[in-house]
């Protein structure tokens, strides 16, 4: 069975190798623990659930990837908006993420996605790949092109692998749509 | 057990924040609309989205035709950034978390 999508009356057909639908639970399931908020210390904030003040900017460059700053010429603004906004985003991309991974066929085989779900799929397979392009330090667009001639004996083929395989199938998803 | 005077600081210093929010974002409003220069939101190249993604979520997220966001991907792609909307700042914060959650690399700025 070839992996891939296709349009089909009911929707996109989604359908993937048993091997290939492992690999993408186990990475989705990452996506969870990656944006799990910082804590909110104060019980009256954490049950009105609104910070008063501003979580820190991300350690983790893929997760400050995943929340850009918005205000970068501006300190302030870019906490206040970080305040009001970074827990929504990050709720909303692990909602996908749990989403997406109730979809994939266990152990391979094939299934339709309605609109939304073609949705949580392209943000999920778009968030890992800004999470493992992070990873591989790319940094531009020649970085990127850089991959494809990283050779069999290089450690950091294996990420390369799965960067490559997430991205043919979001860009396979996405032409599908256009 | 009680509190020491460390702890009755902090309720202090937590009740007095979250009480003075909502008039601090309407001061925000009020500052926007005494200085009328449109905001935007710029989309900036990045070395992972791909061109075919960034042009469907420009048709998605703002409704623009398949040339237009083709032609705005192009102008991100070879030009660094491009800006894909101009509004009020409550405006562009909504498209700039919109962008976000598509894994665009927005910001807000004042033309």
């Amino acid at each position: 069975m070839s992996n891939g999508f296709s349009r089909t009356r009911d929707g996109i057909q989604v359908a993937l190798g048993p091997l290939e639908a492992t690999l993408l639970i186990e990475l989705i399931g990452q996506i969870d623990a990656l944006l799990e908020p910082p804590p909110v210390d104060d019980p009256l904030e954490a049950i009105v659930g609104l910070r008063a003040v501003a979580p820190p900017p991300p350690d983790d460059p893929a997760v400050a990837r995943l929340l850009p700053d918005a205000y970068p010429d501006d300190p302030d603004a870019g906490a206040d908006y970080r305040r009001r906004t970074s827990d929504d985003i990050r709720a909303g991309k692990r909602a996908a993420a749990r989403r997406v991974r109730a979809t994939v066929p266990a152990t391979g085989g094939q299934t339709v996605l309605d609109d939304d779900q073609v949705q949580d799929w392209l943000v999920t397979l778009n968030d890992l790949r800004l999470v493992f392009g992070t990873r591989l330090n790319l940094s531009d667009d020649a970085s990127a092109e850089a991959l494809y001639a990283i050779e069999g004996d290089d450690p950091r083929r294996p990420v390369v692998e799965l960067y490559l395989f997430l991205g043919d199938m979001q860009d396979q998803l996405v032409h599908v749509l256009l | 057990m009680v509190g020491g005077k460390a702890d009755r600081r902090r309720v202090t210093i937590e009740v007095v924040p979250l009480a003075t929010v909502a008039p601090e974002d309407i001061s925000e409003v009020d500052e926007t609309t005494e200085d009328d220069r449109p905001w935007v939101t710029i989309v900036w190249n990045d070395p992972v989205n791909l061109m075919s993604y960034v042009t469907y979520v420009f048709q998605k997220l703002f409704g623009f035709s398949l040339d237009k966001a083709k032609a705005l991907m192009l102008d991100v792609h070879h030009k660094g950034r491009a800006t894909v909307s101009a509004g009020t700042r409550e405006e562009m914060e909504r498209d700039a978390t919109r962008l976000h959650a598509y894994g665009l690399w927005a910001t807000i700025a004042q033309d």
